[in-house]
This record gives structure tokens, C-alpha cells and sequence, in this order.
């Protein structure tokens, strides 16, 4: 945490002294006092930016202390401030992987949405199964995004005392998404959805609360105790170690901690035989318990049915399951997981998609809403319904703006933003038009990403914005070459014509200034209209070509040519100042000469000059050089 | 990681914008490394959030059991920038310093032309041109001991040789444009510019252009201003690079006047390699940008490149039976 500054005379705004609990943000600007202005605005996300401005100097001054060498004085200086602690990198930078690996499948799962409409006007049965498996793949994609499953223990040698594998810490986010789309999506899995369950509680057990009892910390803890504990058949947590597994269904969790009775210790063998039958029973009986499953993964314990008749039975038994779940409501600590069950089994639409807000934050509701209308017209209508109270969007549309607003305030993941905000009908493109105006443009590949995500949604306007914005951010920073390259990119004539005035001052009649503007003039392009009034440079450098034509080698045609130039530019009656030296004039009023003498001659082709051409061009010339004697 | 038609792509999470990467010289035959410019986010505004970052790549290979074989990307160090690097280049002799060596040339949209020496532990700059703002340039690279080539906002692409007074040799003519990248043959008989944005559109276009006929550049890929031409990408060309890997259908190569062919990459993520009057090879084609990438020069089979989404990736192609270990 930043500290209160010791000294607070350096203070650039002073605070108050009862002031305690007030964070404060050092900001190191490195501008000498003083500091006339300071300039606070939002910059992206939760960052601050801040300028720092000194007064404007006199030239004289600014020059008197360049010439004592104290020069290079910054006039001001723009800072940004990060507000808050940032909570962990790892932690972003992996909430960021995630944000960037689910951009594709929402977008494929969107565009099918779409081509499926066009196909199907109305929702036929076929459709609902193709797009039902365009969902599972979805939820698929999106699932190998958050981690991998557990895979089985590949080791040869088990270690008969380790009835409980400690796995790799799987993530909440994982678990829920499973969940969901264990009761909305899987529709394979629907009639063993018991067993799904179990499995699921199997992996995620250790999830669902960090305080309270449950079996996976019950078993972490038995465990602990079976590595020192000789007669363990005495011991109460072991029996309930046993039931509580049986009770969701561990059964490779059991017949292990069965047959660590101590019945079965070699020396017990004799003399305890009835019982070590016994519990061999209970462990064969557990082991070929019946379970209503296509099929095991490996090293799972069961036998598998797939008839129906089961069925019943499985779903008295969840709703036993739900029961305890209910009853697991009134713990205040209960995780997100829990409050996420208890939705489900409820049915209940909007407590799933408020736990899924609150525990697992935008990205999780925006992507998981796409798992809860694939079986239920009701949620469809939920979801889709335009409400008066939202300024007439849809919950859908809602939290998708919600979660592009998160990405939009992050400098790494604006750009994914616009895939959720062109999916959102009402209000997406609007806030897709601010975000790429609103984009800083201070990098030059920043600029050109901006514009290629214009092109993609077509949004000329804003291109044409962001391209003059680029312009001016340029010119005003005295690159002019680049200011005018967007400038004439973005078609904007009036600030093109207001820059060639500007620049026509500047253009020299010598040749070594002249030289100068070739650059610019190659930059302009041999399009001339495209470059506004700056096309004056065009013609100024064609006319000054073949201006050094007629000195070379005079010939008739060259003279022909730097007469239509003249005829063309109107650079001659330029008001501010003459362009052309009293040598060139005079060259040029001996070539237009001998055009009019050429004109007698018998071989005489004639050009198809206007009938006054050669009149308003003398009349140019001689005015030119009168202005030229003047200014010499 | 993905493996199709003979090649495989390692992808390595950085959790940092990754903006530009290069293979290093080895030191010796067993050891490869990369170096990576790369800019954090999450970092305190007030630290330095951009570094130089040397990688050691670890691709325990196998070609028969390509699945089992893990990369991994080790930083070895990390070198503090107070700025976001914008381009990275790799010196190709193996002295610690640059030092009576080759000078770097640096260019600015400042519109100045410098040449940078190390020496004696500080830095050295000789203005060789200054634009005043006029003329923008964004990509440079050296053509000869003498010569380089610089592009940027324009029409084409200047030529500059330090022996002639001034500099500036000459302009190579092409369309509208904003150049990123230019590179060189590894023969020095024709040079490339990479531009693209032609008029009126923003097609991804490479072009290239023989010394000798500077005012007529090849189209290597886009739409030219007749409106032929192949298209590869779309989008921006961030990278081009001539590829010795890839054979030239033109087995004479050395004789004929063809241009070898060329690897580009480009926003939307597409790293392909193009040649003159060819169907172009798609390498890869990613969901978020290719902002980099380079041809390992002592494997030029193996590419690394950066993707937008803050990732690494290395891709090896199938290494030809002879030359690979030649």
C-alpha cells in the first residue's frame, strides 16, 4: 500500500488531515515546479491518467536557458495510476487464457445459432437435435479450456494403504461448468444422471466447502490416521469413513478400506475367518453393485445396466441427494458450487445464473448461458424476452455486455470484446462504435489492429474517425508526413485543403528546399485527387521537372509541356509570394516565345491549347516577375 | 500443442503481451534459445513492465512418438526495457558487443535516419537523414555493408547507400501503403518490401522488387491496383521473411530470375508461405493475430513466432532427409 508522503508541502493537491483512511497514489511526474495544471480523466479499466502541465514559457526565456544548457526541460508530462491492488498476476493472467480460448467456440456456437435459424424457421425436432450437439461440443471446447479431468493413477504398484488419491486441486470454475452441463446439456447421460453425479463428486467433492464436513476431507482424514493405526475396525471414523463413501457412491473407496480390516492381517487370518468372509462378501457385494451406466472407466468398481426399470430407483436417490443439499442451504459458508446445486435441482434459472455471477464472476454466466436453453423453452423465453426494466435488452443481452465491458477495460483483451458485443442486438454495436473510437492511438499497430476490427464488423464511420484522429494526434506531434497519410486515408478533405495552405508558405523556389518535399510528394501518390489541396505539390514538382526539361535541351515539346503545367497550376498568380526566381521567368517568357514564333512555321502541329491559353500565361509571367523584381 | 500435415505447433502460455521474437545464435550445438520482447500488464504502472526475456527451448523432439516429446520454454534472463520494444533484431556475430562491428540503423516516424554504434559503453548515433516529420519511416534493414533499405508511409520503399553523399540512392516505386517488415534474399540479387493497405482497401499485399528494376514491383501476394493477384491474408502483414526451407518449385533457382519463396504472417493469423506465380502454403491459421515471427537460421525448418493472445509458439516442419543435419 502506498504511504502518506512525509513531507506534504510536494503535495500537487493538498488534502485534508483528517483524511486517514484516504488511499493515496504517489505519482512520480518528474516535472520541475511549477506545475500550472493538472488534468485527471478515466483512462481504461481502473486506471487513472494523469497530465501534469507547466506554464507556457516565452520563447526568449526558453531560448535563454537552451543557450545556458539547461534545455530539455519537459513542459509536461502524462502519467497513468493504477488504481486498487492488482489481486494476484497468476490469477489474471489466467482468468485472461480463458477469456482468449472461449472467443472461438462462442463464436462458432453463434454463427451456427445463426445459419440454423435461416434453415429452420421453425423449431422443427431435427433441428433441436443438431443444435443440441452443436451445444455439447460447445460445452466441450469450453471445458477442456478450464483444466483437464483426473486421469486414473498409471502407476503398477498401489499402495494398499492409500484408499484416497490425492489429485491436483481441480478449479471451482471446472467443477460448476461439469455440473451445468451435467443436468442441461449431456443428453446421453440424462438417464444415468445419478451416476454422473457421483462421478462428479468424486472428482469435485473437495470443492464444495472449505469449512464444513465433508466426505472427501472425512477421507483426507482417516487417511492420515490408517498409516499409524493397527487395529482400525476398533475406530468409529472408519465405519463412518465406509458409509459415507457408500453413500455417494465410492466403491473403490469402500472395497479398499474394506480390506483393510484388520481380518485380513495374516496372523489374524486363522482365527477370525468368519468375519474376514464377511467383510469379503460385503467387499464382492460392493464391488458388483449395480450401476446404471453405459460404461467404467478403468480401475472403477460396479457392474453397468443400461435398462430403465433403475431408473426410479435413481431418482428417489437424488432426491435424497437434493434433500441434503437443502439442508446444506442454511450453512453460511456453504461455496458456490452448493448455491449452484441447489439451483439446479430447484430449477430455478435465475438462482443458477446468480451464483454462477457471484461466485464465478461475468465470464462464466455470459458462456454458461448458452448450456441453459437447449432443453427448456421456458428459459429460452427467460433469457431472450426484451424487458422494459433493462431500457428494453435481454437478460442474454445484458450479461453479455457486461462481460464485454470487462474485456473492453483490459489493454490485452479489448479486442476480443467486440465477437460477445456483435451478439448482442440492441445496444452491441453502439458500445462496439465507442470502444474502438474511445481506443488510445498513440501506437502505431495499435491504429492498424483498430482498423482491421472496423473492416471485419464494416464500420466505415468509425474507420474514418479513428483514421482522422490518427491524423491529427500526428500532425500535431510535427510528424506531418504521417498526419497526412491518414488525413488522405480518411478522405478529409477540409483539414488536407486547411494543411496545404499551411505548408504552400513553406514551399521554397530554391531547389535544395525543394528536395525536401519529394518525400512528401512520393507519399501523396500519383492519385491527385486523393490528396486534396496538397495536390498543388504535385504539380509544383511536375512543373519544376520540366521546368529543368527546357534548361537541359530546349525543344518545342518541353516548352509545350511547362506551358500546360503553367496552364494547369495557377501557381503563378499565387498572392502571398512569387514562386518562381527572374531567371525562370525570364526562361519561361523565351520559351513561350518561341511557341508563338513555332506557330508560323509549316511543320506546326496544332496543340489543342485553349484559344487564351498563351495570353493569360504571358500576363502570369510578366506579373510574376514584377513581383519577383519587387520582393529581390 | 497441434500437429497436422507434417508439422507441429507447440504452444507456450507467457501471461505478458509478447511483441516481438527471434531465435539466438547458439553457443553450442545443444543449447537453443529465443529472445522475446515482452510487456506486462499487471505489473505497477510505475515499474518497468516491458523486457527483453532469453528463453532456453527445450524440443526433445522425437519424430516417432511426437506426442510424448515436451517443450518447454526455461527464462534463463530477463533484461529490464523502459519502454514497450517495438522491434526486435539479433546480432549474427557472436562477439558480446557490437563493437568495430556493423552499425544498427534506426528509424523513427520522426523521420530520421540514424546509425547506431556501441562503443566504449555507451551508445553512438550519426544522423544520415532528417525528413523533419515530412516522410515517416516504420521498418529498416540492411542490404550490404553499405547499403540498407527503409520503408514506412508512402509509395515505395528508399534505398540508401553511406557512400554517396546524402544517402538516399533512390525510390522504389509500388502502391499505397504502410511497410513493417522488409527483408533480403540470403542472395543478394533481388531485396523485398512488405507492404500492404493499397488504395481504397486494406488487402494484405507483399511485394517485391528487383535492384535492377526498381520501378516495377512483384506482386507476391494481394490485389494489385488492376485488381489481380492472390490473396493469402487479408489483413495486415505484421512479418515477411525469404524461407530456405522451403524448396523453390523452381529447382534452378540459383540461375533462374524467380524470387524465393517468402513466409509472411499477419493479423488475422495467418502464417503462410508465398511464392511468385505459386499457390501459397498455409502454415497455420490461429484465432487471434501472428504479430511476429522468425526462421531459425542454423534449423530453417523451425519457426518461432508470438500470437496476440499472449503466447509463444514454435512450430517445426518436417525437416528435409538430408539438409537438416548437413
Amino acid at each position: 500500500m502506498p504511504g502518506r508522503p512525509s513531507d506534504t508541502k510536494d503535495a500537487l493537491v493538498p488534502f485534508p488531515p483528517e483524511a486517514e483512511t484516504v488511499p493515496l497514489y504517489p505519482v512520480q511526474h518528474g516535472v520541475k515546479p511549477p506545475i500550472f495544471r493538472v488534468f485527471v480523466s478515466w483512462s481504461r479499466g481502473n486506471v487513472l491518467q494523469v497530465a501534469c502541465i507547466r506554464p507556457i514559457e516565452d520563447e526568449s526565456v526558453r531560448e535563454e536557458r537552451n543557450g545556458a544548457g539547461e534545455g530539455g526541460d519537459i513542459g509536461g508530462k502524462v502519467m497513468e495510476v493504477k488504481l486498487g491492488a492488482s489481486d494476484g498476476n497468476v490469477e489474471e493472467a489466467e482468468r485472461r487464457r480463458i477469456a482468449y480460448g472461449s472467443v472461438a467456440p462462442f463464436a462458432l456456437l453463434q454463427s451456427r445459432r445463426n445459419s440454423l435459424a435461416t434453415i429452420y424457421r421453425v423449431s422443427s425436432s431435427s433441428s433441436v437435435t443438431e443444435w443440441w450437439q452443436h451445444v455439447l461440443e460447445y460445452s466441450k471446447s469450453i471445458s477442456e479450456l478450464l483444466g483437464n479431468t483426473a486421469l486414473p493413477s498409471s502407476s503398477v504398484i498401489e499402495d494398499p494403504k492409500m484408499v484416497f488419491q490425492a489429485t491436483a486441486r481441480p478449479t471451482p470454475l471446472k467443477a460448476a461448468w461439469q455440473l451445468m452441463e451435467i443436468f442441461y446439456v449431456d443428453r446421453h447421460s440424462f438417464p444415468w444422471i445419478l451416476e454422473c453425479l457421483v462421478d462428479w463428486l468424486g472428482e469435485y467433492d473437495g470443492l464444495l466447502s472449505d469449512t464444513e464436513v465433508i466426505v472427501h476431507r472425512k477421507l483426507v482424514k482417516l487417511q492420515e490416521k490408517l498409516v499409524n493405526v493397527q487395529v482400525i475396525e476398533d475406530d468409529s471414523e472408519y465405519w463412518e469413513g465406509i458409509s459415507s463413501a457408500l453413500s455417494i457412491g465410492w466403491l473403490e473407496v469402500v472395497v479398499k478400506l474394506l480390506r483393510l480390516h484388520g481380518s485380513y492381517q495374516l496372523d489374524q487370518l486363522d482365527s477370525r475367518e468368519t468375519e474376514n468372509g464377511l467383510v469379503e462378501a460385503v467387499a464382492v457385494l460392493v464391488s458388483t453393485m449395480p450401476r446404471m451406466r453405459l460404461d467404467l472407466p478403468m480401475g472403477k468398481l460396479g457392474q453397468c445396466y443400461r435398462t430403465k426399470p433403475d431408473f426410479v430407483k435413481g431418482l428417489e436417490e437424488m432426491e435424497g441427494l437434493a434433500q441434503k443439499c437443502m439442508q446444506l442451504k442454511q450453512c453460511p459458508t456453504s461455496s458456490g458450487l452448493v448455491g449452484l446445486l441447489i439451483g439446479i435441482l430447484g430449477e430455478s434459472t435465475e438462482v443458477v445464473m446468480a451464483e454462477c455471477l457471484k461466485s464465478f464472476g461475468p465470464w462464466m454466466v455470459t458462456h454458461s448461458l448458452e448450456l441453459l436453453t437447449t432443453d427448456s423453452d421456458q428459459t429460452e423465453i427467460l433469457l431472450h424476452e426484451e424487458r422494459y426494466s433493462l431500457g428494453g435488452i435481454s437478460i442474454m443481452e445484458l450479461h453479455r455486455l457486461i462481460y464485454a465491458q470487462v474485456l473492453s477495460s483490459h489493454p490485452l483483451t479489448w479486442q476480443i470484446a467486440p465477437t460477445y458485443l456483435v451478439s448482442c442486438p440492441k445496444q452491441g454495436l453502439g458500445l462496439l462504435e465507442i470502444l474502438l473510437y474511445k481506443q488510445p492511438l498513440q501506437n502505431h499497430v495499435m491504429i492498424l489492429k483498430n482498423l482491421e476490427i472496423c473492416r471485419l464488423y464494416e464500420l466505415e464511420r468509425i474507420s474514418s474517425c479513428v483514421k482522422e484522429i490518427a491524423g491529427i494526434y500526428h500532425w500535431k506531434h510535427g510528424r506531418k508526413g504521417c498526419g497526412i497519410y491518414w488525413f488522405q486515408q480518411a478522405h478529409d478533405e477540409a483539414r488536407l485543403n486547411h494543411i496545404a495552405q499551411k505548408l504552400f508558405e513553406c514551399v521554397g523556389i530554391a531547389d535544395e528546399t525543394s528536395k525536401r518535399w519529394e518525400g512528401l510528394i512520393e507519399l501523396l501518390g500519383p492519385e491527385v485527387e486523393s490528396a486534396g489541396g496538397l495536390g498543388f505539390l504535385h504539380k509544383y514538382q511536375n512543373f519544376k521537372k520540366s521546368l529543368q526539361k527546357v534548361k537541359d535541351a530546349s525543344s518545342t515539346d518541353a516548352a509545350q509541356q511547362t506551358v500546360e503545367l503553367l496552364i494547369q497550376v495557377k501557381l503563378l498568380n499565387w498572392r502571398d509570394r512569387p514562386l518562381l526566381n527572374v531567371t525562370e521567368t525570364n526562361l519561361l517568357l523565351s520559351k513561350l516565345q518561341e511557341l508563338s514564333t513555332a506557330k508560323l512555321r509549316p511543320e506546326f502541329y496544332q496543340s489543342d491549347l485553349p484559344p487564351r491559353a498563351l495570353s493569360s500565361v504571358r500576363l502570369a509571367l510578366a506579373t510574376n516577375l514584377s513581383r519577383t523584381f519587387l520582393e529581390g | 500443442m497441434a500437429a497436422s500435415g507434417g508439422r507441429l505447433l507447440y504452444r507456450c502460455p507467457q501471461s505478458k503481451a509478447v511483441d516481438a521474437v527471434r531465435w539466438l545464435r547458439p553457443i553450442s550445438a545443444f543449447d537453443r534459445f529465443i529472445a522475446a520482447a515482452v510487456h506486462d500488464t499487471d505489473t505497477d504502472t510505475d515499474t518497468c513492465s516491458s523486457a527483453v526475456e532469453i528463453h532456453s527451448v527445450n524440443l526433445s523432439f522425437n519424430p516417432e512418438n511426437p506426442d510424448h516429446s515436451r517443450p518447454l520454454l526455461h527464462l534463463r534472463s530477463s533484461w529490464p526495457s523502459p519502454s514497450r520494444i517495438s522491434s526486435l533484431r539479433t546480432s549474427e556475430t557472436r562477439q558480446k558487443h557490437l563493437d568495430g562491428g556493423r552499425e544498427c540503423v534506426s528509424v523513427g516516424e520522426d523521420g530520421r535516419v540514424n546509425l547506431v554504434s556501441i562503443a566504449e559503453m555507451r551508445l553512438d548515433h550519426r544522423l544520415v537523414h532528417d525528413s523533419q516529420g515530412l516522410v515517416s519511416y516504420t521498418a529498416a534493414r540492411w542490404g550490404s555493408q553499405a547499403e540498407f533499405a527503409t520503408g514506412g508511409f508512402g509509395f515505395g520503399l528508399q534505398w540508401w547507400d553511406q557512400r554517396k553523399p546524402g544517402g538516399l540512392v533512390s525510390q522504389f516505386k509500388g502502391w499505397l501503403y504502410l511497410e513493417h517488415a522488409i527483408d533480403y534474399p540470403p542472395l543478394m540479387s533481388h531485396k523485398e518490401g512488405y507492404p500492404n493497405n493499397k488504395v481504397g482497401g486494406s488487402s494484405g499485399t507483399v511485394f517485391a522488387w528487383d535492384l535492377r528494376r526498381q520501378q516495377e514491383p512483384i506482386l507476391l501476394s494481394g490485389v494489385g491496383p488492376t485488381g489481380t493477384g492472390q490473396s493469402t491474408s487479408e489483413s495486415e502483414v505484421w512479418e515477411v521473411q525469404y524461407d530456405i526451407h522451403t524448396q523453390s518449385s523452381s529447382t534452378s533457382a540459383a540461375s533462374s530470375t524467380k524470387i524465393l519463396p517468402v513466409m509472411m504472417c499477419s493479423e488475422d493469423g495467418i502464417l503462410a508461405v508465398i511464392e511468385q506465380g505459386e499457390a501459397p502454403i498455409e502454415l497455420l491459421a490461429e484465432d487471434c493475430a501472428i504479430n511476429s515471427f522468425d526462421i531459425d537460421p542454423q534449423n530453417p525448418s523451425d519457426v518461432v513466432c508470438c500470437l496476440e493472445w499472449e503466447t509463444i509458439g514454435i512450430l517445426l516442419r518436417q525437416r528435409r532427409a538430408i539438409s537438416a543435419y548437413s
